[in-house]
């Protein structure tokens, strides 16, 4: 055999690896997940299953509910599986995050508004209530859900198109919403008590990467990352140097890790406080941008919410 | 058009093009630009967010056409300046422009989203969702548009060419003595090559365009010596592995992009062992013929040496196994298929020449055996 065929074979076994991980990966992942099999005659798909938890929630038995993104799926890194083309074509109401969670699916869910039933729940929200760097005006943190208050806003826009997609059921829609709206204050309620158990000076949540932004607004926690929003750029030496010293400073007692950010990223942090002689223990992994399985208390959107406080409130206190 | 169709189409689009420049790469020893690219492009994402303040993927798009035309440009001249090898000017050069990427968003825009999948990459799963709208009249899915205006360009590339990219390709010295120009064949391509790999990724995403621009041209190259073969066979691959890559991915339900590139890959797979020309398995069937006439025109020349002496019809097959360290199947098989052409004779284990073998012999040589 020539030297170039060998050489030829390496490189496409290179990439038929490649693509047997990313096939893989996709399959592995669950692809979609059914959240209420109730077996309405509407088809409903959310993107993220914190969407879709709410949305199965508003439209009780008159509607199924399924969401694209499955647990410990990082949004921005999502692939669509050929059973994903079919839902979205087939789906009578597609429900998106938007503020650009969804990348550039979110630009083809905008355009494709014009012409399908294609919402943002996120649209009810104005600018003055989002997190937006000060330099880059108009790019706001998508990472709404963590502000239980401000998630509660994504009721409005999902009754609303329910209700103009199935007037027949248009009461059941209107009187669901309202069961999940008080809920979600309760909710808001409850995480707002237990967050203030944890002492004022302690109140400091260091995690991978900045997507509890406004958890920490609206609770007043201090949301410290080693990342921005944008994982492209690995944290640099200055990064890890600037939470070392904060959270020594602080006397900061636990870190948290991500459910879809790798663990070795907080760990180089836990390490480096050592070496400074100050003992900081991993706090637990926290949901972040995906619920936990379906059928698990994580696996809904407020077993999500409570998992976190718990978490943080256990660790910090 | 539904969603399956324009699937498969955009998917076949994508390949057949990217198969038909990815062929000069493969003959140049460049295929690994598109992998080079797919990275390199980062820095042109985040200058044209810092310019427009857009994540949008029209500026993306300009911004990484620009960063890729200066990769390829980069890499050929590394190339042409005679001090590196091919594989490393692309890798010198990519890194670079990555990092450089990755510098610019770490200081800039760490607080905005924004790398190559989530702004520049498209999802092929999503192409029919994609309409092209002018005048508020949908004229159906982009991606067929985009991906079909590539592969006409592409394809007239190559037509114009042809005559000029056969020869820098197999031969950029005799080219350059008969007054084409390498160079100027040579920075086409790679522009061409850029501008096909950018707007692919920007409909399918990275992996379909990276496979693709390797995978089927690299099957062609066993199957075929001649270039428009090694092109037609490499486009007939693309399109086969998106058809078979869709179904493979309803069958299994998975990525859509990754069963095509799979799919290429095991059409690849199947060339390596099977081809009639260069495959391993004709290699092998090859290899063991040659080895079977070398036994044959051995025991030949052997019996002839001894057939003027006294002791020529006491040779026996096991004083061969002593001589030659053959196996005693290996001479069986020999001694069966010379008898059966009548060029020898044995009797009571004893093996000599008979007489239209000596006089065969004497005429011919060894060739006697080439055609038996």
């Amino acid at each position: 055999m020539s030297k170039f065929g060998i050489s030829l074979l390496r490189r496409c076994s290179l990439y038929l690896g490649l693509a047997a991980t990313l096939l893989f990966s996709a399959c592995d992942s669950g692809a979609g997940v059914a959240l209420s099999s109730a077996g309405g005659s509407l088809k409903i798909l959310a993107t993220t299953s914190m969407i879709g938890d709410i949305a199965a929630r508003i439209a009780g038995p008159h509607a199924t509910v399924e969401s694209l993104m499955g647990p410990g799926v990082d949004p921005h890194l999502y692939k669509t599986s050929e059973s994903d083309v079919r839902r979205l074509e087939n789906a009578d109401l597609i429900l998106y995050n938007g503020l650009n969670l969804e990348g550039k699916m979110g630009e083809i869910f905008e355009a494709l508004s014009r012409s399908r039933r294609v919402v943002a729940v996120s649209k009810d929200i104005t600018a003055a209530e989002l997190r937006t760097p000060p330099e880059f005006k108009g790019h706001h943190d998508p990472h709404i859900w963590f502000d239980v208050k401000l998630w509660s806003t994504v009721v409005g826009p999902i009754r609303r198109e329910l209700s103009s997609l199935d007037p027949a059921h248009a009461a059941d829609y209107v009187k669901n919403a309202e069961t999940v709206a008080q809920e979600l204050s309760s909710l808001d309620a409850w995480v707002e008590s237990h967050v203030a158990m944890i002492p004022a000076d302690r109140r400091i949540l260091v995690t991978a990467h900045d997507a509890f932004g406004y958890f920490g607004r609206r609770y007043q926690v201090e949301v410290v990352a080693l990342q921005g929003i944008s994982t492209v750029a690995e944290f640099s030496v200055h990064d890890v140097e600037r939470l070392t010293q904060r959270i020594v400073e602080r006397k900061v007692p636990a870190v948290f890790i991500e459910s879809s950010v790798p663990r070795r990223n907080i760990e180089a942090v836990q390490k480096a406080c050592e070496a400074k002689g100050h003992k900081v223990s991993i706090g637990g992994e926290l949901f972040s941008d995906a619920m936990g399985a379906a059928g698990t208390p994580e696996g809904t959107y407020r077993g999500m919410v409570e998992h976190n406080v718990r978490l943080i409130l256990q660790a910090l206190r | 058009m539904n969603a399956p169709l324009t699937i498969i189409l955009t998917g076949a689009l994508v390949a057949a093009s990217c198969s038909l420049v990815g062929t000069f790469l493969v003959l140049r020893k460049m295929a690994l630009l598109g992998d080079a690219i797919s990275h390199a492009v980062l820095p042109g994402i985040v200058i044209a967010f810092l310019f427009t303040n857009s994540l949008a993927s029209f500026p993306a798009l300009v911004g990484a056409s620009v960063v890729g035309i200066a990769t390829v440009f980069l890499v050929e001249a590394l190339h042409r300046s005679r001090r590196l090898y091919e594989d490393t000017s692309i890798g010198v050069v990519f890194p670079a422009l990555f990092s450089l990427g990755v510098i610019l968003v770490s200081v800039y825009a760490g607080q905005v989203h924004i790398d190559t999948d989530c702004v520049l990459y498209g999802e092929i799963g999503l192409s029919n969702l994609d309409e092209w709208i002018v005048g508020g009249k949908s004229l159906g899915p982009r991606s067929i548009w985009v991906t079909g205006g590539v592969m006409l360009f592409d394809l007239l590339f190559v037509l114009a060419f042809y005559k000029e990219l056969k020869l820098v390709s197999f031969d950029p010295d005799l080219a350059a003595s008969i007054g084409y120009s390498p160079m100027l064949v040579h920075y086409l391509l790679m522009t061409v090559v850029s501008i096909t790999v950018v707007a692919s990724f920007e409909s399918v995403g990275s992996i379909l365009v990276v496979a693709m621009l390797v995978v089927p041209p690299a099957a062609a190259y066993l199957l075929s010596a001649q270039l428009i073969n090694m092109i037609l066979i490499a486009i007939a691959i693309a399109v086969a592995s998106s058809a078979a890559g869709y179904a493979f991915a309803r069958s299994v339900d998975c990525s859509i992009a990754g069963a095509m590139a799979f799919s290429a890959g095991l059409f690849f797979l199947a060339a390596f062992f099977a081809s009639p020309r260069n495959g391993l398995v004709a290699r092998i069937v090859l290899r063991w013929r040659l080895r079977e006439r070398l036994t044959r025109q051995l025991l030949l020349l052997h019996l002839k040496a001894r057939v003027t002496v006294e002791e020529a019809r006491t040779l026996q097959p096991e004083d061969l196994v002593v001589r030659f360290g053959w196996s005693r199947s290996r001479i069986d098989r020999a001694v069966r298929r010379l008898r059966a052409n009548g060029l020898i004779e044995s009797s009571g284990g004893r093996l000599w020449l008979t007489q239209a073998g000596k006089a065969a012999l004497d005429r011919e040589g060894t060739a006697v055996l080439a055609h038996r």
